[in-house]
């Protein structure tokens, strides 16, 4: 490996890194909105005549349906849950 | 009435801490938080319970009440379900009223609350094996008979735990008898009065108290409670917990500071120089080693909370502080959350879950930024180290006297806070403070162990979420953009957060505050602690963690940094809501956001104003 395709590569995975952690950062401190975000994102991926891996793609960014009382126990794992 | 056909609807009521969320868990299969404190549960919660006899109930949890006469937003939850008046939530069919079989004497005090309600119901006798453990003798047909509604032992804790209650379910589900009403159900008399008489009653026919725990609550309570003698014994206390937590623990910093070294420099040696390389030893391993660092005093500090919550003593220590946390505006209660806060504030906001009054809770979440978390010491030690001489005045270190004043001004500034937050809402209520004074008795080595378990995984988490999230992108900020190639200045003056350290001075400048410090200021945002390997790097000086940055700093400050400029960094240090975590923590606590701005705002504006008196002064006095 040359040392300049040795330092895009360590700006590649630095710039994973830094995307990975802002996003994290964004969905600890306002999951509310990063849920609007991936139903916005997953939206347009999902209609019918899109290609099946774009849809598929769509469906993995899609967040889950919220919980219902059944399923959300507010234990705090989430983030999101009610304060208990 | 026949129920065969129908999803009967159950819902577990009784005191905080009996362990109802625990028993939920078992007989539902579900994985809702439980802890050993109270107020786990502020909301009710719902499940799905099948019996051996092949029916299957609705089952809630709700939250924790001492009483149906709601003090709380939470027991207000309780009472209107018990009663059907909760909107668009159906009356439960049958109330489980769990009582904590080792502190009957308040528990059942609250099952004949429940009692008079009239619905059909169930005693679950929950703990019965740390009951038996104690040598409390309970006479299951005796309180049956008495309370005229089915008793059965419960453990929650263990797998076969709640097979007394799902049996008893069986047997009733088909035929749903509200209890006789009796004479203490009578609206007319006098409910408290009543209520006490007969549960002394229940003690005195159904349960039988070991003699010599008696005899030993007794005499320890007579000196323990005593207003002079039990509060000095708890300033010996809290003196020594202080000491063990910065003695004890530095042994083990010191061996979490030379692994992550290590790591770092091994892992240094075998990758190639680049931005890369930097990330992973100068951010990850350093940012991440710099907070993992405190672990030990975390668990210190929570190993002699656990010990004191099993030996029954805190509840204590909360009723004697209780008058004099009341006039500043605090609860008894508040002094388990604002002792948490002295390890870091976001275990002290989550302990105020405890404080049923709403009121008292948001004070206590308010001031508990303001205690010196364990994050601040070496901001403390590398300030004091450069300015304050290692000098003695009498028999005491000066160094370590300025350290003392730093807590103590962190302590009167809570209760000052708290006070003048009392003034402004005009709040003349008193509330009572009603607490579980339970037995004595010697901490078992598992629960503690479990404890510090649980705590720890909590911490390690954070550090390899949120924390390692926030130090990434803190490195991003500190290195990019890079200098361009004819930069006279270190690098970092031409980073995104250089450009904002020099941007800050306009308005940290009339605080002494240099461009320097501005910088440190902000990964300070992410943890304080930061903020002493930033100065280092901030300085261009090769420091590979907190400890060594100390030393290689001490002599650059001190000969760079007025003492003014010193003492007005150590007030803001104080006061500076420098913790985006504990930010994000009053948010969820409080689920508002203006709590938050106001408790951002407050911090700041009492951080800001201190550190320019102190530094104005400091300048008028000649310090300048």
């Amino acid at each position: 490996m040359s040392p300049q395709l040795s330092l895009t590569l360590q700006y590649i995975l630095i710039a994973l890194a830094v995307a990975v952690s802002a996003w994290v950062v964004f969905r600890k401190q306002a999951p509310n909105a990063a849920r609007s975000l991936r139903i916005a994102l997953a939206l347009p991926l999902l209609r019918e005549h899109r290609p099946a891996w774009l849809r598929a793609f769509g469906k993995r960014i899609a967040p889950a349906p919220k919980a219902s009382a059944d399923g959300c126990g507010g234990c705090n794992n989430c983030e999101t849950g009610p304060s208990s | 009435m026949s129920t065969a056909s129908q999803t009967l609807r159950l819902a577990l009521v009784g005191n905080p801490n009996c362990g109802k969320t625990a028993l939920f868990n078992l007989l539902t299969g579900s994985r809702q938080k439980v802890a050993n404190y109270a107020g786990v549960t502020v909301e009710r919660k719902e499940g799905r319970l099948h019996t051996p006899g092949g029916r299957q109930f609705a089952l809630l949890d709700l939250p924790g009440a001492y009483s149906l006469q709601a003090a709380s937003l939470d027991e207000a939850v309780t009472r209107d379900v018990c009663r059907g008046f909760y909107p668009g939530e159906p009356a439960p069919d049958l109330l489980v009223c769990v009582v904590d079989a080792t502190n009957l004497r308040l528990h059942l005090r609250f099952a004949l609350e429940v009692r008079a309600l009239g619905k059909p119901m169930v005693v679950a006798l929950n703990m019965m094996d740390a009951a038996r453990r104690r040598g409390i003798g309970i006479d299951l047909q005796a309180l049956q008979r008495e309370l005229g509604v089915p008793v059965v032992e419960t453990v929650a804790v263990r797998r076969d735990g709640g097979k007394a209650l799902l049996a008893q379910l069986d047997a009733m589900a088909d035929h749903l008898h509200p209890p006789a009403p009796r004479d203490a159900d009578d609206p007319h008399s006098d409910m408290h009065v009543e209520l006490h008489a007969e549960t002394r009653r229940l003690l005195a026919l159904a349960v039988t108290m070991p003699t010599r725990t008696a005899r030993v609550d007794d005499a320890l309570d007579r000196w323990l409670l005593h207003p002079v003698v039990g509060l000095l014994t708890l300033a010996v206390v809290m003196f020594l917990i202080f000491q063990a937590v910065y003695a004890w623990a530095g042994p083990l910093m010191d061996g979490i500071e030379a692994g992550t070294g290590w790591l770092g420099d091994a892992l240094g040696a075998r990758m190639p120089e680049g931005p890369l390389k930097s990330l992973m030893v100068d951010g990850i391993i350093a940012g991440l080693g710099g907070v993992i660092i405190f672990l030990p005093q975390i668990l210190i500090l929570f190993a002699f909370i656990l010990v004191l919550e099993e030996s029954g003593y805190l509840p204590r220590a909360a009723f004697l502080l209780d008058r004099m946390m009341a006039a500043a505006g605090l609860s008894g209660r508040s002094f388990i959350p604002l002792l948490s806060s002295f390890a870091c504030a976001i275990p002290g906001i989550m302990a105020t879950r405890s404080i049923q009054d709403p009121r008292d809770r948001l004070a206590t979440i308010m001031v508990a930024p303001l205690m010196t978390c364990s994050a601040r010491l070496p901001v403390y030690a590398l300030l004091i180290g450069a300015f304050v001489p290692d000098e003695k005045i009498g028999i005491f270190n000066q160094q370590g006297l300025v350290l003392f004043g730093l807590y103590a001004a962190a302590i009167v500034s809570a209760l000052m806070v708290s006070w003048v937050m009392k003034k402004w809402r005009r709040d003349k209520s008193e509330h009572a403070l009603m607490l579980e004074l339970p037995s004595y008795r010697i901490p078992h080595p598992r629960d503690v162990l479990i404890g510090l378990w649980e705590r720890g995984m909590i911490f390690l988490k954070r550090v390899g979420g949120i924390i390692l999230a926030l130090t990434i992108l803190l490195w991003f900020l500190l290195t990019f953009p890079g200098a361009p190639p004819d930069a006279v200045g270190p690098a970092i003056d031409y980073s995104f957060a250089g450009r904002i350290g020099h941007a800050m001075t306009a308005v940290f400048a009339p605080l002494g505050f240099n461009w320097q410090i501005c910088i440190a200021l902000i990964p300070g945002l992410a943890a304080r602690e930061v903020a002493v390997s930033s100065l280092a790097t901030i300085y261009a000086l090769s420091a590979a963690d907190d400890d060594a940055a100390i030393q290689a700093l001490t002599p650059v400050i001190s000969d760079g940094w007025s003492l003014a400029t010193a003492l007005s960094l150590l007030v803001w240090f104080i006061y500076a809501p420098m913790c985006i975590s504990t930010l994000a923590t009053i948010k969820r606590e409080t689920n508002s956001w203006k709590q938050m701005g106001f408790a951002a705002f407050y911090l700041f504006g009492l951080a800001y104003i201190a550190s320019l008196v102190t530094y104005q002064v400091a300048v008028a006095l000649g310090a300048g």
